[in-house]
């Protein structure tokens, strides 16, 4: 299979960047820095990512909003137009999170719904006509860290004071781009919409204003210690909103919603299991598929794990059964060895503050 | 790449410097760009019998897991213990400060079966 590359691919591959395939793309691992000084700098500073290989669905027309609540989980009308929410399309069989999406309410008729790169076509589908794949259009740079918006003032004064989960348009030299007070590291940060033809101008004025660029490897440490799902991991088949702990991200009382009759049946009976976050004893990063001991019994599993670059320590996403609670000690199998395990309350790393503008 | 005249090396990717009887064995530069920021390394114990190829510790980055395999045959007779704190210097320095154990060769053990550089080149940019 040919790999997608994003419009920035060539000034990637400038800056020395290692690529690796990504949900049918070919996007940058980490550049020069390597992930984890591009982990700390998200953390103390800001840094810039290229996610153009996340999707851009864009659903327009009267019936929008009505076929986005009949679809998804979340409710649109806890917010407006010009705001943006985390949500979940469900399995109407199981209730299985098919993907987990933010949707940009553009305008009143007007809604860009960002699936993962590699649902991007299911997501098309459950929507229906209407809604149109437009990822290729476009270039989407997340700038994330305390100092984003500090940093992205100089050049792009507007797009730097969109509120959080708030969306807008800005203009970029006489051309109309879209930003949203969204990310996924834990850390504020905003993530800009630009067309292709402008991708390259931004992405160099946003790394010219100091901003050093970061690749997917600093994205899955960074959203790990800010303990944020990925699907394929935390989200997917067999895996309902519920046993991933995001039960705040349905809304009962808005009426039906694709995967609700299976969901309401499981929130009844009570979950077979619940997504816990982990701290291990030394650095040794657990790993996807490790078991989890409970009592000595093999009865849960890591989904996610890495070293986190900031507590210098294994962390890690785990399915446990509902009963094990923040504060016990578990074991986790890393391969062969037996080693102990809090769970903790997420985030294992807390945002820092905030730089004022300038 | 960087891969130093004076050493030898195994298509595992371990380097060895060979002095003698004692062969001080690491991760060549190739292996530490290619697994990326390690955060993690294990390392044998002191006194352990080791058989060319057999496994001997592992090394663990942000992304994946390698084993390290014995690039001779012999006895470990000394670790470098500051890596388990420091295991970056895998990173910055594969053929100096981030040397990995010593081993001792066993009688009779040989050290032919390892590549020269011309050779361990050869391999990595095949």
């Amino acid at each position: 299979m040919t790999l997608r590359t994003s419009p920035l691919d060539a000034a990637h591959r400038a800056l020395g960047a290692k690529m690796v395939p990504f949900g049918g793309w070919d996007m940058p691992l980490a550049y020069e820095a390597g992930t984890l000084a591009e982990h700390r700098a998200c953390r103390a500073a800001a840094v810039a990512f290229d996610v153009s290989h996340l999707g851009t669905v864009r659903v327009t027309g009267a019936d929008a909003l009505d076929r986005l609540q009949a679809a998804l989980t979340n409710d649109l009308d806890k917010i407006g137009p010009g705001r943006a929410q985390y949500t979940h399309l469900l399995d109407e069989a199981d209730a299985s999170v098919l993907d987990d999406i933010i949707v940009w309410w553009v305008d009143d008729e007007r809604f860009d719904v960002m699936p993962n790169a590699s649902n991007t076509e299911r997501v098309v589908a459950a929507l229906g006509d209407g809604a149109v794949d437009v990822t290729h259009e476009r270039a989407i740079i997340a700038v994330q860290g305390p100092a984003a918006r500090r940093l992205l003032h100089a050049i792009a004064p507007d797009a730097a004071a969109i509120g959080r989960f708030h969306v807008a348009r800005f203009d970029w030299n006489g051309t109309e781009c879209l930003v949203a007070g969204t990310g996924y590291t834990g850390e504020d940060g905003v993530e800009l919409a630009v067309p292709a033809a402008v991708a390259g101008e931004v992405w160099a004025a946003v790394l010219g204003a100091g901003i050093q660029p970061a690749g997917l490897g600093a994205r899955d440490t960074l959203r790990l210690e800010a303990g944020l799902p990925l699907h394929g991991h935390e989200l997917g088949p067999g895996i309902t909103p519920l046993q991933a702990g995001l039960g705040w991200v349905v809304s009962w009382d808005k009426g039906d919603f694709r995967g609700r009759a299976p969901l309401a049946a499981e929130k009844e009976r009570g979950i077979s299991r619940r997504l816990r976050a982990l701290t291990v004893a030394g650095r040794r990063p657990p790993r996807a598929d490790q078991p989890v001991l409970v009592d000595g019994v093999a009865s849960g599993v890591v989904s996610s794990g890495n070293f986190s670059p900031v507590l210098e320590q294994g962390i890690a996403l785990a399915f446990v059964p509902p009963e094990v609670a923040i504060g016990d000690v578990v074991t986790l199998d890393q391969r062969g060895s037996e080693v102990p395990a809090t769970v903790v309350k997420p985030p294992f790393v807390a945002a820092s503050p905030a730089e004022p503008l300038a | 790449m960087n891969v130093p005249d004076e050493l030898r090396y195994s298509s595992d990717h371990e380097w060895a410097r060979i002095d003698g009887t004692r062969v001080r064995v690491g991760i060549t530069d190739y292996a530490q760009d290619a697994l990326g920021d390690v955060v993690f390394v294990s390392l044998p114990d002191v006194g352990a019998a080791v058989a060319a190829g057999a496994g001997i510790g592992e090394v663990e980055s942000t992304k994946s897991v390698s084993d390290i395999y014995a690039p001779v045959s012999g006895t470990v007779v000394e670790v470098n213990a500051d890596l388990v704190d420091a295991p970056e210097r895998l990173n910055e320095d594969p053929y100096g400060e981030g040397w990995l154990c010593v081993i001792e060769l066993g009688a009779d053990e040989a050290v032919d079966e390892l590549l020269d550089a011309e050779g361990y080149r050869t391999l990595i940019e095949g």
